[in-house]
């Protein structure tokens, strides 16, 4: 019995397995490893600054006497806190797709095998999927904890273990609630009510940290008393949360306490097999009834209004056709709204950040602090510009999925296409960084020159980014994403992000010159000579042609990619 | 109508399609058959100006392809063998998309749109999202939208795939009205008896190289055959046995 449920579940996570071992062996062509390699460096250079972080921040800990011990061990607690909630969140988008929306389904529902069987190769597959990122981007963080607590072999083996049974129980847990939610919320929905509300956490959250002042933490006047502080560090965490079991058995395991860690373990490992045990049975009673309920979901018929046709009709005939698809086929599809909430979430807390700086308090004269804050704003404000970009512009080319067919055989040309494309999202996101950046410098008080220059420069950087979102895009689609995340995760994402982030910067250090001498020669009314005048004009003109080549260059590149490929 | 020189497509080191040459005829209806993986479909992209091709040249109403793709794919209606489809669009909508791309003015849209989705039993679907369409359907639309702009030239893969017997008799009639009309119509089909029934022509493709052309008589004769259908003729071209 126990054989066979093995067999056929190893068959059926044949089709995941094979392609990871074949490309292990076989991984010697040469794009696909330029991309490992490109890869493989972002990937251990964000892991080691993960690690120097972690270190130097748990160092600091060490030297303070009293509580230090305790602080690292109340930040370990909140590390697994988040980590757990992290987890849980990806594990139910993770099992949303993998348990109902996968497009091979339909063919493993097909197939002889048991209901549970699948249930349990569709389960381990998510689980990995769902977990390994979190657990590799964690694990700097609890080497440092190794490293400063001095901790032994022990700590190494019962963090793994710890980490291990807090995906498995938190994967078991998504696929449990999903089974449920989805015999309540079509599929299709749930992935989007799960953002919604993973934004709306998130934002309140963040608003309810702020509005605590944390940073009043660490100004002395505020303490009334040590003990009160030490008091509330040592209350204990939630007793029946799978993280205080995983902190627990961490935290007793970096002070040598083996026999408490692995007390800690076993209650996690017997919690992880209880919930896994519940989900097998659940799958076996409803799994299969929820996913034919997700094959049925009904749409409804859309209500003729023409609204957008006679909005758009000065436009000519293809570009009129492209905007009002992209309009209609964005606001009808579900996972798109969210990320909209999530933007008017970034907005509010970039804004509310800005509103909260203490300047006033600040030894640094304000009006220079302010200025000095407004011109690193532009750099802040465009790359968040480049985050939204990443999400809307660059998968705009993969959101054709195959029916790019469409466009190739249109008799539009490809360049015309990219172009309509890029003005569809240079629009609405010029409109949100110019926002950004006119709402955080009034709130900064800045003068008039900062204001003309902070939004001038963001007038010009904006089409640059868009270009590289829309060209890069092109030139590196994936027609058969499922979603624009998944879009923007890949190596053309990647590709873009660094772009973008270099475009920025080297404009950022083309204007500081310029700018800090213009702002001191303003501010104290002195004139400048006629060098520094031409050095001034040479950086603008720098900055302008970057810009110039950043709206061509992609596009260009964009353009040749995508009219070169094979659909 | 259509002419095809010389015609080639390379994948790396295989030839998915080796110097075809072929002239269609306006108001000719001309089938391509061939086993799959014959280089059919690459040679259907690379007339509907979906892919390039890696020599040789491809010849709409007298445009040529590759130096003015805009001009010559105003002049085709093309037809997948796999309707992908805007999925978050109504028919309608798709259907006004398709419109404003190859210009239709909004005056004749109306009526010929009201036609087309009459014709292809699609009208009570018109306001419904295509996400929610079977795949008969979405063939179906596939084949409205490629109507609208009345091209000179259609190019068909597959055109029977996923469509029911009375769309097939429909489509069938429908090819035949066109040719009437003058319409060139260049199809690739498996369905050998679709293409005996309807087709003027037909060329038999294998492994990217065309082994014979002409009208089903031409190929029993040239295949040794006698009177036997087309199904023999073209495993005996092929070298295929039953």
């Amino acid at each position: 019995m126990t054989h066979n449920l093995m067999h056929d579940v190893r068959l059926l996570l044949a089709p995941r397995t094979l392609p990871v071992l074949r490309r292990r062996w076989s991984c010697g062509s040469g794009g696909g490893r330029g991309r490992l390699i490109t890869l493989g460096i972002v990937g251990t250079l964000f892991w080691c600054g993960f690690f120097g972080i972690s270190w130097r921040v748990l160092r600091y800990f060490k030297g303070i006497e009293d509580i230090g011990d305790l602080l690292a061990y109340k930040l370990l607690s909140m590390i697994l806190v988040v980590s757990f909630a992290l987890l849980l969140f990806s594990g139910i988008l993770t099992a949303l797709g993998r348990l109902f929306l996968s497009r091979d389904l339909l063919l493993v529902h097909s197939l002889p095998a048991a209901g549970h069987c699948i249930f349990i190769a569709r389960w381990i597959d998510a689980t990995v999927d769902s977990s390994w990122m979190v657990l590799v981007f964690t694990m700097p963080v609890f080497l440092a904890y190794g490293t400063v607590f001095a901790a032994g072999v022990g700590y190494y083996a019962a963090t793994f273990l710890a980490l291990a049974l807090l995906a498995v129980i938190a994967s078991a847990l998504s696929a449990l609630g999903v089974m449920i939610g989805v015999m309540v919320v079509p599929a299709t929905r749930m992935r989007s009510v799960v953002i919604l509300m993973g934004v709306l956490l998130f934002v309140m959250l963040y608003l309810a940290i702020r509005l605590m002042r944390p940073e009043q933490l660490v100004d002395p006047e505020v303490f009334d008393s040590l003990l009160v502080y030490i008091s509330s560090l040592q209350a204990p965490a939630a007793p029946f949360l799978p993280s205080s079991w995983a902190s627990d058995s961490i935290q007793a395991a970096l002070t040598g306490s083996m026999a408490t860690s692995a007390f800690h373990l076993a209650q996690s490992a017997s919690f992880a097999v209880l919930v896994f045990c519940l989900a097998v049975i659940t799958a076996d009673a409803i799994y299969f009834k929820g996913f034919s309920k997700a094959q049925t979901a009904s749409t409804a018929a859309i209500r003729r209004r023409g609204l957008s046709e006679r909005i758009f009709r000065f436009l000519p005939g293809p570009v009129r056709a492209f905007t009002i698809k992209e309009i209609k086929t964005f606001l009808r599809d579900q996972t798109q709204w969210t990320q909209l909430f999530l933007i008017a979430a970034l907005l509010v807390i970039y804004i509310y950040n800005f509103d909260a700086l203490p300047l006033e308090k600040s030894p640094i004269q304000t009006v220079y602090l302010q200025n000095l804050f407004a011109f690193l704003n532009m750099g802040l404000a465009l790359l968040v510009l480049t985050a939204v970009a990443a999400r809307f512009a660059y998968p705009a080319v993969s959101l054709e999925k195959e029916a790019i067919w469409l466009v190739k055989s249109s008799p539009l040309s490809i360049r015309s296409f990219l172009l309509i494309k890029f003005f569809i999202y240079y629009l609405p996101l010029l409109a949100l960084t110019e926002t950004l950046i006119v709402g955080t410098n009034l709130l900064l008080k800045v003068t008039p020159f900062m204001m003309i220059l902070s939004t001038v420069t963001v007038f010009f950087l904006v089409p640059g980014i868009i270009a590289m979102g829309i060209g890069l895009g092109a030139a590196y689609p994936d027609f058969k994403a499922e979603n624009p995340a998944q879009t923007a995760s890949s190596f053309g994402g990647l590709v873009f992000m660094l772009a973008c982030a270099a475009y920025v910067a080297a404009v950022i250090l083309l204007q500081a010159g310029p700018v800090y001498r213009l702002f001191l020669a303003d501010l104290h009314g002195r004139p400048l000579s006629a060098l520094v005048w031409l050095w001034i004009a040479a950086a603008f003109a720098a900055a302008f042609l970057l810009s110039l080549l950043a709206v061509v260059l992609p596009l260009r590149f964009g353009e040749k990619r995508l009219r070169q490929m094979h659909l | 109508m259509i002419e095809l020189k010389n015609l080639t497509k390379n994948y790396g080191t295989h030839s998915a399609v080796q110097g075809l040459s072929l002239s269609i005829g306006s108001g000719e209806i001309f089938g391509f058959i061939g086993p799959n993986g014959a280089g059919k479909t690459t040679t259907i992209k690379m007339m509907g100006g979906v892919m390039a091709p890696t020599a040789g040249s491809v010849t709409i109403a007298g445009i040529d392809m590759q130096a003015q793709p805009q001009e010559a794919k105003r002049r085709i209606g093309f037809i997948p063998d796999r309707p992908f489809l805007y999925e978050k669009l109504t028919g309608m909508e798709f259907l006004r998309f398709t419109a404003d791309i190859y210009g239709v003015a909004a005056g004749r849209f109306r009526d010929k749109a009201a036609a087309t989705l009459a014709m292809f039993s699609l009208t009570d679907w018109s306001n419904d999202l295509i996400e929610s369409y079977s795949h008969g359907m979405k063939q179906r639309l596939i084949m409205a939208a490629a109507l609208l702009h009345d091209p000179e030239v259609l190019i068909v893969d597959e055109p029977m795939v996923g469509l029911d017997p009375l769309a097939i008799i429909m489509v069938k009639k429908l090819f035949r009205q066109l040719a009437a009309q003058g319409v060139a119509i260049f199809m690739s089909t498996h369905t050998l008896k679709v293409a005996e029934d309807i087709c003027d022509r037909i060329g038999i493709l294998s492994r990217g190289r065309l082994l014979a052309v002409g009208t089903v008589e031409d190929l029993r004769r040239e295949a040794n055959v006698g009177s036997a259908d087309l199904e023999q003729v073209f495993l005996n071209l092929t070298g295929h046995s039953a």
